[in-house]
Order: structure tokens, then C-alpha cells, then sequence
């Protein structure tokens, strides 16, 4: 059985500290596309979830980038 | 778009269930998880937000399967005896089925998940065995002991002898196998404790 799940994106990041995390949240929220979005800084990855259903991976590569972070799309 | 595939999903439960037993909660981690069931990190992701997200999910099922099982011909209106027996019942045929599970809630509901997940899969259980606990004691078939030591001797002693069956070896080495009349034994044992 398979079925349809919303658009997802999922990138390797190094935003690793809280302190990253706040440099990247204003921009995150704010961003009238993204439905949601959390961090994993407990996974090695430091996996950032995008759930949107416009947004594409470039604009967020871009977004990342903006705050000097690394931003690489999970395969 | 991606695609979500449930047989994947599934395998990757049983192998996040496997992995905390063995690993605990700390040494289990999301990209290992990923390796060990065969998905990308990108497909976990899909499936859960994070860790912390796939923790609780898996802890509120295993929890309501638990419920589902205890909860089978079982009624809190039953007469104290018939209801024990039926839970002794229960209880034994879900650890035999899913030691696994077992030692995954066992694990979870010792660890700072324990609250939510009690909150989120058992509180019609709770109700159910506590309205069966007052039912009994005010039915003067169940003596009026602390909740604490009703658990203790109602299930500790199935729990012993379970651990006895899981591991199949007796005290002296040789071989155990929890009979009927092993479990009936006990069972009686128990309940001279409980009855006035």
C-alpha cells in the first residue's frame, strides 16, 4: 500500500548549536511557503525538515546559505 | 513528491525497536537507523521529524497494542477472580508474543518519555484496572491494599515466572517451560495472597 505524502524536503546541515538555530529561525518562520520545519541536532546530519508544497530545494539551499550555513539535500 | 511506502515503514519500526532494546535511547540514532533498515536518511525523515518525534510514536504504539491485548473479554465488572485470571492471560499471551515490545516499553516507560506515554496510550487502561481494582475491594473480594502492592502481587509473580520462560532455563541450569500447571499454581498462590 503506498500513498501520497506532503512535499517534504530534508538537507545535511551544519547547523549544529542552538545558537545556529537561532540565526536561521527569523528567516525559517517567516517564509510565507513553508508550512513547517524543525531541526535534528541530535542526528549527526544535523537533518533540517522542510514541509512545503512550493518551496524547492534551491530556494532553501540559498536561504541556508544566506546565514553561512551548509545546506546539502538528503538523497 | 515522494512516495511513502508502509512496508518500508514497518520494517524500519521493527528495526527502531530492536535498535533501542539494544542500544538504549541514547545510543540509538537516526542515520544508523536508516542504514540498518535499508532507507536513506531522506525517507526516515519523511516518515518522522526527529528522533524525539519517532521515540514517542513507536513508544504510543506499542503502548495501545498493549491496551488492545489487556483489554480482550476483559471487563472491570467481572468477579475478581475471573478478571485476574484474565489478565493473567493476557498479559502472558502479549510478553510470549512480543518480547520485544516488551522490553521497548519496558525501557521507554523508565525514561523521560514515561509520562507522555502513559498520557497518550494508556489512560482508558488506567481507568479500566483502577475501576476494576475499586470494584472488587468494595465487592469485599479483593483485600484493601495499596494500588503498589495489588500490581506487585497480582503480576509480579507472572512477570517472574515469564522471565523464567524467556530465558527457558531453571535455577539449576536445566530447562523451563511455563506449563499450565505451573501457571495455575501460582495463579492460586496469588490469589490466596489478594482475597479476604
Amino acid at each position: 500500500m503506498e500513498n501520497f505524502t506532503e512535499n517534504i524536503l530534508v538537507f545535511a546541515t551544519n547547523i549544529k548549536t542552538e545558537n545556529d538555530k537561532k540565526k536561521i529561525i527569523d528567516a525559517l518562520n517567516g517564509h510565507s511557503e513553508i508550512d513547517d520545519w524543525n531541526i535534528d541536532q541530535e542526528d549527526i546530519d544535523c537533518v533540517l525538515r522542510i514541509v512545503s508544497k512550493t518551496v524547492s530545494e534551491e530556494q532553501i539551499i540559498k536561504l541556508i546559505g544566506r546565514h553561512d550555513f551548509e545546506c546539502i539535500p538528503l538523497e | 513528491m515522494r512516495i511513502r511506502d508502509t512496508n518500508k515503514e514497518e520494517i524500519v519500526k521493527q528495526k527502531a525497536i530492536e535498535m533501542l532494546v539494544k542500544l538504549g535511547i541514547e545510543g540509538f540514532g537516526m542515520n544508523r537507523l536508516a542504514k540498518e533498515s535499508g532507507v536513506s536518511v531522506a525517507t526516515l525523515y519523511i516518515y518522522y521529524t526527529d528522533k524525539d518525534d519517532l521515540i514517542k510514536k513507536i513508544g504510543i504504539e506499542i503502548g495501545q497494542s498493549f491496551f488492545s491485548e489487556m483489554v480482550k473479554d476483559f471487563s472491570a465488572a467481572m468477579p475478581f477472580k475471573e478478571g485476574l485470571r484474565k489478565q493473567w492471560e493476557n498479559r502472558a499471551r502479549f510478553a510470549l508474543k512480543h518480547p520485544l515490545h516488551v522490553a521497548c516499553w519496558e525501557l521507554l516507560s523508565h525514561s523521560s518519555y514515561r509520562d507522555y506515554l502513559l498520557q497518550e496510550s494508556l489512560t482508558e487502561f488506567k481507568i479500566i484496572m483502577g475501576d476494576f481494582f475499586k470494584n472488587a475491594v468494595s465487592k469485599k473480594e479483593l483485600l484493601p491494599v495499596s494500588v503498589e502492592v495489588f500490581w506487585s502481587v497480582a503480576y509480579g509473580p507472572l512477570y517472574s515466572l515469564l522471565r523464567f520462560e524467556n530465558e527457558g532455563k531453571n535455577f539449576g541450569g536445566g530447562p523451563f517451560k511455563l506449563t499450565q500447571a505451573i501457571t495455575e499454581e501460582t495463579f492460586e498462590l496469588v490469589l490466596k495472597a489478594l482475597t479476604p
